[in-house]
């Protein structure tokens, strides 16, 4: 698509962005000159977050985090972000993500039984996240030729239509392939790259920092997720993307064929959920029916709203929050008094729904641009506000 | 998914350094210590148990999941669902568990008079703790629920289910992670058949069983020429309950007209029943358990499907009976366990569980009591914590402690064999409190289950140890 596109987005970059052509181009190098900063932060962050969140003395006593949770959050932090790229860069509601999600869990699991039992060898983590993703990127190719046929509520409705098709496919009439209600169980994850076992730990201080070589490989995942997100949404062809979402008729009139656009929105979308998808499979070797259920595309658009729609790390936040509450909240007995034995409310933990929506309600009241663009804004006031080149590059 | 044995696994490197590296046992503190409540205050206990972690791993025994427990707290997972179709059930385990840590850190109960093993002052000089989570009847929450126990609260069994999809679930995990598993109320074949697992025991008979048990009663009750029409929730469980309960009563002469699955958590089932109404059949089986079976059970009354049809309901405890109310008056079915039960542990355990929380405790509590205890039990004759030493003093075990009979944990699938009380719903102005039917007759175990290369467990292939 690159040479197409080059002619494309060089065509509308300027245009949508309203002003003379030469300051969008300027823009477009500054951002890009952030880019070592975006991605070295993301992954210093992936570097300590497991340590902070499950081994740190103090902190982790107080976050009471775990290992296995703190990977689970960035598969779906990857999740979010493609999600993302729909709504907050094209301005589309996808309301049956779940499919992409679930699509490839099953078939990374399905294709690492395959390998195992028919071809006789052990899929490593990379070709299954190959595999998933793959049919992730086919399956958004075809569901968005498909629902992007109609647009606004129409559009969400088609896919989230879609999205339980495939739910029922694989309770009933697929269950002799995907095991039906019980989840599909036979999934058998190799050594990453035939030597590492995943489960194992890291060799000395990096062991320390992020645990296992499967969070290090998730976190690898994340990192370079991050960075072809940053890079598609800060090229021209990213440009277009949100030329679409503030007005989708006068970029047709500009000359751009904005189906395409979208279906490629929707594609690419489609494919960070089929990397975290598989990684989710590989990650739990389980893949639960409920990955297809609609109630994942709904977690999912919450993740992304209360974060903050339309920044690069916002939803990935939000994703963090909302498993934070779903596994952490929800396993609190009592609420106590901090360092005390008092409690002040039995069983907390059954609250754990009731709290995330009124944090959910109070974000959308008072920060519409989610808990993401409330740092934003906190930052701003504090460096005196100016950064045109900030809300250039995450919003 | 069979896992590396030599190379170290990340928590047997946590707790190397944890003993080793100053950092590390301040480290540790915080994830051993806190439990469930909010672990806020809890870094000291922690902190001073993780000086002694050395000591009590003394045997000779390797790490190997959760083993050696550092400090001298022994922490179980209670998994149970406190939310979903199943959320009356989950409520009533988790107070048999709660009772469970109460007996064996204090004494009472079955501890003291049916479980010799036992002191009633903790296991091995441990006090019992525990953590509980909520499984919302569905495996993948139910799934990460366990991995949250498994890794930041070190414990060393998890017990729990309410539902066969979950309790496969958490078993799997549980096979991986070298966590030991007690089932509590699961009723698939499947748990110790094709999805059996090394580290995970059920006492709970099964769906299979339940159809030999239910197929001489209804033959002789109602004759040996009728024609059935089933409706069975959709997942682990209810095909495996069709599948029995059309195989013994094809057997015993009659035939099944149709067999229809319905999503679990169905709240409406009128469609279904009525179809199954106009099919001529003479007798329906709703394989639905919980409150999708109390639901089902009353639509088909308020059909007045009862009036020409006979209804079945092949496995029902307490709280469902409770919340069906009369619909129950003269369906037949088969329970975990009753406390209407004439035996010494039955009276004992229904007693105080009644002191301790003023109600009659259903079968799946009796189950979850029982459950814990055996765990408890084995690990007292083992010496140690050690799952595999653990898993050897449950296999082929004989008991007749817990108010079932005479009883076998087998070592070829883990499923106990024992025998099977059937029951016959009494009707609205028969019902006391507590007392919702009446027993038929307890199937002796001599005329139930299967060997060990035929029916679910041919299929079984349990694990390795270690």
């Amino acid at each position: 698509m690159s040479d197409e596109t080059q002619d494309a987005t060089a065509q509308g970059a300027a245009p949508s962005e309203g002003v003379a052509e030469k300051e969008g181009f300027a823009g477009y190098e500054l951002d890009t000159a952030r880019e070592p900063v975006v991605v070295g932060a993301t992954a210093l962050f992936v570097l300590v977050f497991p340590y902070v969140f499950a081994r740190m003395p103090v902190v982790s006593g107080i976050l009471q985090g775990y290992q296995g949770l703190a990977t689970l959050m960035l598969i779906w932090g990857i999740f979010a972000l493609g999600f993302d790229l729909l709504l907050g860069y094209t301005g589309l509601l996808s309301f049956g993500h779940a499919a992409f999600w679930g699509g490839s869990a099953y078939a990374a699991g399905v294709f690492s039984q395959f390998a195992a039992e028919s071809l006789g060898f052990e899929a490593g983590p990379v070709i299954i996240v190959v595999v998933g993703t793959l049919f992730a990127v086919l399956l958004a190719w075809g569901l968005g030729f498909l629902s992007l046929r109609r647009g606004g509520i129409y559009f969400s409705i088609l896919t989230l239509a879609f999205a339980q098709m495939m739910f029922y496919l694989s309770s009933a009439p697929l269950s002799g392939i995907t095991g039906g209600e019980n989840g599909f169980t036979a999934v058998t994850v190799g050594h990453l790259f035939g030597v590492f076992e995943l489960e194992s730990e890291l060799p000395s201080v990096l062991g320390t920092l992020m645990g296992t070589w499967l969070y290090a490989f998730v976190g690898l995942m994340t990192v370079v997720s991050v960075a072809v997100a940053y890079r598609i949404l800060n090229s021209p062809y990213g440009m277009v993307f949100r030329a679409i979402r503030e007005n989708e008729q006068r970029t047709e009139f500009v000359g751009l064929n904005v189906w395409r656009y979208k279906l490629m929105s929707f594609v690419i979308s489609g494919a960070f959920a089929g990397v975290a998808g598989s990684l989710f499979t590989i990650h739990g070797n389980y893949v639960p029916l409920q990955s297809l259920y609609w109630t994942e595309s709904g977690e999912i658009v919450i993740m992304a709203v209360l974060g903050g729609a339309g920044s690069l790390f916002g939803p990935m936040l939000g994703a963090g929050i909302y498993l934070y509450f779903e596994n952490i909240v929800s396993g609190v007995r009592d609420l106590t008094v901090p360092f005390t034995d008092i409690v002040l409310l039995q069983g907390f933990g059954e609250y754990w729904h009731l709290l995330l929506g009124v944090l959910f309600v109070l974000v959308v009241w008072f920060f519409p641009r989610g808990i993401w663009g409330l740092f934003q804004d906190l930052r701003n006031r504090v460096t005196g506000g100016d950064s045109a080149a900030e809300t250039g590059g995450e919003r | 998914m069979a896992r590396d044995t030599d190379l170290p696994t990340r928590r047997d490197v946590l707790k190397t350094t944890g003993a080793a590296g100053a950092v590390g046992i301040a480290g540790l503190a915080g994830c051993t210590g806190g439990g469930g409540d909010s672990g806020n205050g809890s870094g000291g206990e922690g902190g001073s148990g993780n000086g002694s972690g050395g000591g009590s791993g003394s045997d000779d025994y390797p790490a190997l999941g959760n083993y050696p427990i550092e400090g001298d707290t022994a922490v179980l997972g209670f998994n149970v669902p406190q939310s979903g179709p199943y959320a009356s059930e989950g409520q009533d385990e988790l107070r048999a568990y709660e009772l469970a840590v109460k007996h064996l850190n204090n004494g009472g109960g079955w501890v003291d008079s049916q479980f010799d093993d036992l002191s009633g002052d903790g296991v091995l000089g441990m006090e019992i703790d525990y953590v509980s989570g909520d499984t919302a009847t569905d495996a993948d929450t139910a799934r990460q629920s366990a991995q949250r126990m498994i890794q930041r609260d070190n414990v060393i069994m998890i017990t729990g289910g309410s539902s066969s999809a979950t309790a496969i679930a958490m078993q799997e995990l549980c096979q991986q992670e070298k966590v030991m598993f007690m089932c509590c109320l699961t009723h698939s074949n499947d748990t110790t058949g094709k999805n059996c697992v090394r580290y995970s025991f059920r006492e709970m008979f099964n769906a299979y069983m339940t159809g030999q048990a239910l197929a001489p009663v209804v033959t002789e009750e109602y004759g040996g020429d009728n024609e059935f029409y089933q409706l069975y929730a959709d997942y682990s469980w209810g095909q495996t309950q069709q599948s029995s309960m059309q195989m013994f009563l094809e057997e015993a002469g009659w035939s099944q007209v149709e067999s229809v699955p319905t999503p679990l958590g169905t709240s409406d089932y009128s469609s279904y029943l009525s179809e199954a109404a106009n099919s001529g059949a003479d007798v329906i089986v709703l394989n639905h358990y919980g409150l999708d079976g109390a639901n089902s059970l009353s639509q088909a009354v308020d059909m007045g499907i009862d009036q020409d049809m006979e209804l079945l309901v092949p496995l029902y405890n307490r709280p469902m009976a409770e919340a069906a109310g009369g619909a129950i008056s003269g369906v037949f079915g088969t329970a975990a366990w009753d406390a209407q039960l004439d035996n010494e542990p039955s009276q004992q355990f229904t007693q105080v569980f009644n002191e301790e929380y003023e109600r009659t405790p259903s079968g799946p509590a009796q189950l979850a009591y029982a459950q814990t205890l055996q765990y408890a039990a084995a690990v007292e004759r083992a010496g140690t914590f050690y799952p595999p030493e653990v898993i050897k003093q449950l296999e082929d075990y004989e008991y007749d402690n817990i108010g079932m009979g005479q009883e076998l944990m087998r070592k070829c699938d883990h499923q106990a064999q024992r025998d099977v009380p059937v029951v016959r719903g009494l009707p609205a102005d028969q019902q006391e409190q507590g007392t919702y039917f009446e027993i038929v007759n307890v199937t002796s175990r001599d005329d139930l289950g299967y060997g060990c290369d035929e029916g679910p467990a041919a299929e079984c292939e349990l694990g390795s140890y270690e």
